[in-house]
């Protein structure tokens, strides 16, 4: 599966007629939509929580660089080291070069965005290293060579069926004739299979859901325990974060720790929260001998002082996905990135570009729900208008639309002009409709390929009003 | 509350062209709450379609011309969340960096409404002599809802109709897949989201969907036209002035 | 220039306004006693909590918790473990790091009460992967060292320790169908003897 952005239409179409997405999509919007709701309302005054989880992240984006040298300055101090990279190409050999020096051939990994972004496994499988997804979506996903759907529950797509036929595919040393009927099953073999690899793993990489300047620590928020085990079982532990997930101290931490998982999924807190500050302690028996974080730019520092430096707000929740109606419509693989729906929109024409990620930004009806429900109130759908307005002062938009709304903004500046437009096009219409509705200009695309339009009553109301008066 | 206040009715670009009797309606309904309506000859629209298109220049332009046009008056009125939210909650943002034209865009957002929450909230309208007796359901547009904070509103007024009874869609948060331009740029994307609301709607048994929002009720009786589904739509205004008896959206 | 320099350079050059440090959140109290909220929390998230009255009483509760789930009558307990000195019974005791079909037996030394969460600092004594490693885990807890928030166990730690791990239930994935089972990588079952003494 190529991921292209600019795709996205034909993508969308094709996910529309997916008759397996539906009930998938389904799900999302009872279990995660449900889910948070209920969390919001026992919590009691979540808005209060919301506040607070902006003016952390807010602080940390606006002191980034002083957060970044602190948390180098508390990494070192505990015998770890920390690496800049600039781009994906950077973080790639920076991380290939550790795991080089440390002579590994496996590596076990825990769930990481930033290592899709950057495309980290195409990589080092080129380069003679094994990379081992351990997230049960991701090891999935892995199996099947696609990339995630979803940015915390990333084969959310799939029906267990699917899952049993790819573990019959692969798992080829099992008993073919064994059941994979039940959910249970399936993760019980799963448990197994990734346990060997666990044990064997030279090297672990996991992504941060936060990074403590203060304390120098890393931290991840996880249901499986997979995270855990990559960290502690092998001797080289690799944190691959975006610079922007830094905040002050653990004290901002936990404020974050009670908004990520109720925004997620509506858990009042996630079964594992991991702090992970540096090597194994002095005669520990657990953990890695080397501990490094490296901190990939690629973009995100270009976002600061434009009009969407908010989005670096965002601490990777889901729940502007799980909420969205596009998304719901059509997935995650139809955005073709790996950040998709709203934040996906906000982020992608930034770092890709707005010639690239352009349908990101468009295909939204700023219905808003994105905003309401995110935890740390990043206004997306204005971040998204933000982008229309680089892609429509670069000349990139199409030019149908383009030409038609600068026709139409023509009229609206000399009300004479419009009032005579409208009452012709009011006329138009009127003559063009058949039992009540238009159902066709000379091309049935648009909004005529889906609907039929009402026909109008004939004569505008300025008209009239000023008739009456 | 004042003595007959000056309420500058912003009809609409679309109730203008579409549907000119929700303009009537909204009149009617507001001469009823004491107000002295007037319509300024000059306004034409928001400018919303230009800035969300993110053209700029344009909705500057346009959104200068519609605060002159009403900022004299004591309250501006839309039968509309959507417009009335371009003006309340974007205009400010349009003019974000100038120095001359902030002060006007807040003033203006300041005193800007949407019909019903007008008349419940500002004009303690409490009910209207309006008959209609039918089942039906409500569709919340989104920039009622999360932009204008509207839902009770209509729902109090309505209720106040003889003869009708409202039963609520199982999903009032869903967008219905409008959007303005989206409608036209993404239009398979658009239907989807139009059917789930529609099969919301018809799943209630109500016979008529009232909203508030003339762009959502366009598209969605549009479409449901083209599945040849009979569910009348109307909007909200026409039914609590009294004009249920008209033909509805599309009607032949 | 370093990566490190350029990154830093271009963070500094397009900065426009900085945020001020925001105030202290406070997060909603717990109301009434804590070992109740400790318990209730936790066992809504899958885990089986037992109060008992002494730690004599550990050792009939750790064979109880086995017989109960079908185990053999087998614990894996580090050998440095505070709670080595017990003696386990009719339960036999191994020093081996636990495999994924084994019990194992824990000490917390925090709890807190907010999230129904364990909070175990890794130490010599207590490898940290003995959390993620078994298919049970059985942890011993006093009820004096259950806490309000992770505040608190913030404040009494002090300096991290290496790994700082809260476990908040068994393991558990939604990751097929959205459906959630126990036991995706880490123990498929967890239980909490709430010692009052």
């Amino acid at each position: 599966m190529t991921l292209d952005p600019k795709a996205f239409p034909q993508a969308a179409r094709s996910a529309l007629n997916d008759p397996l997405l539906r009930p998938a999509l389904g799900r999302l919007k009872t279990h995660f939509g449900a889910g948070r709701a209920m969390a919001v309302q026992r919590y009691g005054d979540f808005e209060s929580l919301r506040d607070a989880g902006k003016a952390i992240r807010d602080y940390a984006v606006t002191h980034l660089d002083e957060l970044l040298v602190t948390f180098e300055q508390a990494v070192n101090a505990r015998g770890g080291t920390v690496h800049w990279a600039r781009d994906a190409a950077e973080a790639r050999r920076l991380i290939l070069g550790i795991l080089q020096d440390a002579g590994a051939k496996t590596v076990t990994k825990g769930k990481s965005m930033v290592t899709e972004e950057i495309a980290l496994n195409p990589f080092l499988e080129a380069n003679g290293i094994e990379p081992v997804e351990t997230d049960l979506g991701e090891y999935i996903i892995q199996l099947r060579g696609e990339p995630p759907s979803h940015i915390i529950a990333p084969a959310f797509h799939l029906s267990k069926e699917q899952v049993a036929e790819t573990f019959f595919a692969r798992h080829t040393a099992l008993d073919p004739k064994r059941s994979l009927e039940e959910r249970n099953a399936l993760v019980q073999e799963a448990r197994a299979v990734l346990r060997q690899r666990f044990e064997a793993a030279d090297a672990g990489i996991t992504g941060a859901n936060f990074l403590s300047a203060k304390e120098g620590a890393a931290v991840i928020v996880t249901n499986e325990g997979n995270g855990d085990l990559t960290r502690l079982l092998p001797k080289t532990h690799i944190v691959v974060t975006g610079i922007e997930k830094v905040v002050a101290d653990m004290n901002d931490v936990a404020v974050l720790v009670r908004l990520l998982p109720r925004s997620a999924t509506g858990q009042p807190i996630s079964t594992y929260v991991s702090v992970m500050a540096g090597r194994r302690g002095e005669g520990e028996s657990d953990g890695p001998r080397d501990f490094h974080v490296v901190l990939v730019d690629n973009g995100r520092s270009k976002l600061i002082g434009t009009e969407a430096q908010d989005v670096l707000r965002c601490i990777r929740c889901s729940a502007c996905i799980n909420h969205c109606p596009v998304y719901g419509a059509v997935g995650g693989h139809a955005y073709g990135a790996t950040y998709m729906g709203p934040i996906g929109a906000a982020l992608n024409p930034g770092m890709m570009g707005v010639a690239e990620a352009a349908h990101h930004a468009n295909a939204s009806t700023f219905c808003g729900r994105c905003a309401e429900v995110c935890p740390v109130k990043i206004p997306l759908p204005k971040i998204m208008r933000h982008w229309r307005a680089v892609e429509h002062a670069s000349g990139l938009a199409p030019k149908a639309i383009t030409r038609g709304l600068a026709l139409w903004a023509f009229a609206a500046k000399r009300p004479a002009l419009y009032r005579f437009g409208a009452s012709i096009a009011a006329r138009l219409l009127r003559m063009m409709g058949r039992g009540g509705a238009v159902r066709a200009v000379p091309v049935k695309n648009g909004w005529f390929a889906v609907r039929d339009f009402p026909v109008p009553e004939g004569k505008t109301f300025m008209a009239q009003w000023k008739a009456r008066r | 509350m004042s003595e007959r206040p000056r309420v500058g009715l912003f009809v609409t670009c679309l109730v203008d062209l579409v549907r000119p009797q929700i303009g009537f309606a909204a009149v009617k309904l507001l001469e009823q709450a004491g107000c002295e309506v007037a319509v300024p000859a000059t306004q034409t629209c928001c400018g919303q379609p230009a800035w969300n298109a993110g053209a700029d220049s344009d909705a500057k332009d346009i959104a200068r011309a519609a605060i002159a046009a009403f900022e004299g008056f004591d309250y501006v009125v839309a039968p509309s969340g959507s417009c009335a939210g371009m003006i309340k909650r974007h205009y400010p943002e349009v003019f974000e960096t100038d120095a001359e034209w902030l002060p006007r865009a807040r003033a203006l957002a300041q005193k800007t409404h949407e019909l019903m929450s007008f008349l419940v909230k500002v004009r303690g309208v409490t009910g209207v002599p309006a008959g209609f007796a039918h089942k039906v359901c409500y569709h919340d547009s989104c920039s009622s809802l999360r932009e204008m904070g509207v839902k009770a509103e209509p729902r109090a007024l309505l209720g106040t109709v003889e003869g009708l009874s409202i039963e609520e869609i199982k999903d009032p948060q869903g967008c219905c897949g409008f959007g303005g331009l989206f409608s036209v740029k993404y239009p398979e994307i658009s239907e989807r989201m139009a059917d789930d609301k529609i099969a919301d709607a018809c799943g209630t048994g109500a016979d008529t969907l009232i909203g508030g929002d003339l762009g959502c009720l366009l598209h969605l009786a549009g479409r449901m036209k083209r599945q040849g589904k009979t569910m009348a739509v109307r909007h909200a205004a026409e039914v609590l002035a009294d004009m249920g008896g008209e033909k509805a959206l599309g009607e032949p | 220039m370093s990566g490190r320099e350029q990154i830093l350079a271009e963070i500094r050059a397009r900065r426009l306004a900085q945020a001020p440090k925001p105030q202290r959140y406070s997060a909603p109290k717990i109301e009434g006693d804590l070992v109740e909220a400790f318990a209730k929390r936790l066992s809504a998230q899958h885990a089986e909590v037992r109060i008992l009255n002494s730690m004599a009483e550990v050792p009939e509760a750790v064979a109880d918790v086995l017989r109960a789930r079908n185990m053999a009558a087998r614990i894996h307990l580090p050998s440095d473990s505070p709670l080595a000195s017990l003696a386990l019974g009719g339960v036999e005791v191994r020093g081996e790091p636990p495999s994924a079909f084994d019990a194992a037996l824990t000490v917390a030394p925090f709890a807190i009460a907010e999230t129904g969460t364990l909070a175990y600092p890794a130490r010599k004594v207590e490898p940290a992967s003995w959390h993620f490693r078994p298919l049970l885990e059985i942890a011993v807890l006093r009820a004096s060292d259950i806490v309000g928030e992770l505040e608190e166990v913030l404040a009494k730690l002090g300096t991290l320790p290496s790994t700082l791990n809260l476990v908040s239930g068994p393991s558990r994935t939604g990751d097929i169908e959205q459906t959630m089972e126990l036991g995706a990588h880490g123990p498929k079952a967890l239980t909490v003897l709430v010692v009052k003494e």
